[in-house]
């Protein structure tokens, strides 16, 4: 190999570090800036140009949201509806999709594309009558009726991920064992669901950080404090003490996003692959 | 015992009763309120004047005449646009990038999702901070750099790229993924012949990747538009729609004309627009989609 071939391979190894290195930078940056905005000590928060290493880190502003805000009872709501939305989406989505995937009875594409159409109908196409339903069957601030929306918006896309997810499973064993004599449930549960766990699991891990990051159904929905959720906590810790329309608290709107952004995270870092093979699985099978 | 007849109506009445929870779940939260909105965009029904009367096409005229639903479409036009275009280009130089062999790839490919993985509303709601002329994190760096410091969210023209760089920083990831999945599928046999040929880096993306990639391209282009129709939460938390309304998006219409100025038939009827936009979009898509599956 001649020496200007591999200065040039060097000069690509170079330029696609750096590129590398600029992505890194633009994704964690604006990141870790809310981080410093949330641990910066009060008097420290609005100086020009920007500090990025700070000498010392505050967590005074946590205390003041959880002393002005229910964040505890916020969060509690989120993980309820989260999990709870997931369960049952992932529960009646399964039905339907065994129903499509294995029962091969005439209308199971017609419920398929009618899944996908009802899902590229916008939500806010969808509210006003929802809002006028829910104040006539008094679900409003309820978290059973909330519970209605979410695990509504999980339905079309967790059926047809678990679709595809029985179609790539052989019928072999379930035949076996329909000729043991296992009744339906009995199939289902211990034959059926075993196999496809790993689809179950990665949707149970994208429909909880959906229903969790959820904002626009509980802004309509919820409006008493005992049904809000995290989401909601940003723009009220905001104008804590705040004297006028234009005293915003960004330290505290910091802090508020980042208790919000925590959970999703971790999760997020630990199921990496699980996550990505969910929402590849959604567009490709 | 049973007839080859009676085991299959038998299926049949199973599958059925399987598909129901969902089924009807979906059309008495989804489907009936979408019909519902259709009719009460034929009616001035608002529940502070405690009206619903008829008015025919009345709502539809008003939409013609009404300067913010022209401002609206108008940015809506211009960020559809620009931010799918921006989140292709930059998903396929990502996937690309994710899809070489280097140190730190699994935690780059891990950082990939965070943006990904947060709610809407926090990154909007932070990025007003991030976008502070004074203090921001963007200020600070244009100020380091030449000097300036942009008047992000006051002016029209860079408010609204405010609202798009938003918009590209969190849902790019998703873009990256599916694509790094689509460079993943592609046989690597094909770009070792290309090599033979003596076709560089460069050639064998133009005539090799992108080709097999143009049907997944086109199918998430149109993905992604229409959910670039349906944005609510980056203008809610971030603009306001303003300034005036020059990053008014129609969801967010919807939204101050339905629960802040309680004029439900109206905005019934600007959630119809929306509703059809989304149509036409949807359907020209699907249209470039089968000429590009055919070309392959």
């Amino acid at each position: 190999m001649n020496i200007q071939l591999i200065s040039k391979r060097r000069f690509q190894t170079t330029l696609f570090y750096l590129a590398v290195i600029l992505f890194l930078i633009v994704v964690l940056l604006p990141i870790y800036y809310i981080f410093l905005t949330a641990f910066a000590p009060s008097g420290k928060l609005f100086t020009v140009p920007l500090t990025y290493v700070p000498r010392s880190l505050a967590t005074a502003r946590f205390q003041d949201i959880f002393g002005a805000l229910p964040i505890a009872r916020y969060m509690l709501n989120s993980t309820l509806l989260a999990t709870f939305s997931t369960i049952l989406a992932l529960t009646v989505s399964l039905l339907a999709a065994y129903a499509i995937a294995r029962l091969n009875f005439p209308g199971a594409n017609m419920v398929m594309i009618g899944l996908l159409a009802s899902s590229m109908l916008p939500g806010t196409a969808t509210v006003i009558p929802l809002f006028q339903m829910f104040q006539t069957l008094k679900l409003m601030d309820t978290l059973h009726g909330l519970l209605i929306l979410y695990g509504s918006a999980l339905l079309p896309i967790t059926t047809w991920v678990l679709v595809s997810f029985l179609r790539q499973v052989p019928v072999e064993i379930e035949d076996a064992a329909k000729v043991d004599g296992a009744s339906f449930f009995q199939l289902l549960w211990r034959i059926v669901l075993p196999v496809i766990r790993p689809g179950v699991a990665t949707m149970f891990l994208i429909n909880f950080i959906i229903g969790w990051n959820e904002f626009f159904t509980p802004l309509i929905f919820a409006r008493g404090a005992g049904v809000k959720v995290i989401t909601m906590a940003l723009s009220e810790a905001q104008v804590i003490g705040a004297r006028s329309e234009f005293d915003v608290s960004w330290g505290n709107m910091s802090a508020a996003a980042i208790l919000t952004t925590i959970p999703v995270f971790i999760i997020t870092l630990i199921f990496q692959r699980q996550i990505v093979e969910g929402i590849t699985s959604g567009v490709f099978k | 015992m049973f007839g080859q007849q009676n085991l299959s109506t038998r299926r049949i009445l199973l599958a059925w009763l399987l598909v129901t929870p969902v089924v009807l779940w979906r059309l008495l939260t989804s489907v009936y309120p979408f019909l519902r909105t259709f009719y009460i965009s034929f009616f001035d029904n608002s529940p502070v004047r405690r009206t619903f009367d008829f008015v025919g096409l009345d709502n539809y005229m008003a939409l013609t005449r009404d300067t913010n639903v022209d401002a609206t479409l108008t940015f809506t036009l211009f960020f559809t646009v620009t931010s799918v275009a921006l989140q292709v280009v930059l998903g396929l130089a990502i996937a690309e990038l994710l899809n070489q062999r280097f140190k730190m790839r699994n935690f780059t490919r891990a950082v990939n999702l965070l943006p990904w993985a947060m709610a809407p509303i926090v990154i909007a709601t932070a990025a007003r901070w991030i976008f502070h002329q004074d203090y921001g994190l963007i200020n600070d760096i244009i100020w380091r750099l030449s000097g300036e410091r942009p008047l992000w969210l006051v002016n029209f023209t860079t408010a609204r790229f405010a609202v798009t760089i938003t918009d590209v920083w969190k849902n790019t990831a998703f873009l990256a993924v599916i694509f790094l999945s689509g460079l993943q599928g592609i046989p690597l046999e094909l770009y070792e012949a290309a090599k033979i040929d003596g076709a560089d880096g460069a050639r064998s993306y133009w005539y090799i990747t992108l080709p097999l990639l143009m049907p997944l391209i086109i199918s998430m282009i149109i993905f992604t538009a229409i959910f670039r129709v349906l944005t609510f939460e980056i203008v809610y938390a971030l603009t306001n729609g303003g300034p005036g309304t020059a990053t008014s998006l129609l969801s967010y219409l919807v939204y101050l004309e339905g629960f802040r100025v309680l004029n439900f038939g109206y905005a019934s009827a600007i959630a119809m627009l929306l509703f059809f936009i989304v149509l036409i979009v949807g359907v020209l898509g699907y249209g470039f989609l089968r000429r590009a599956w055919e070309r392959l």
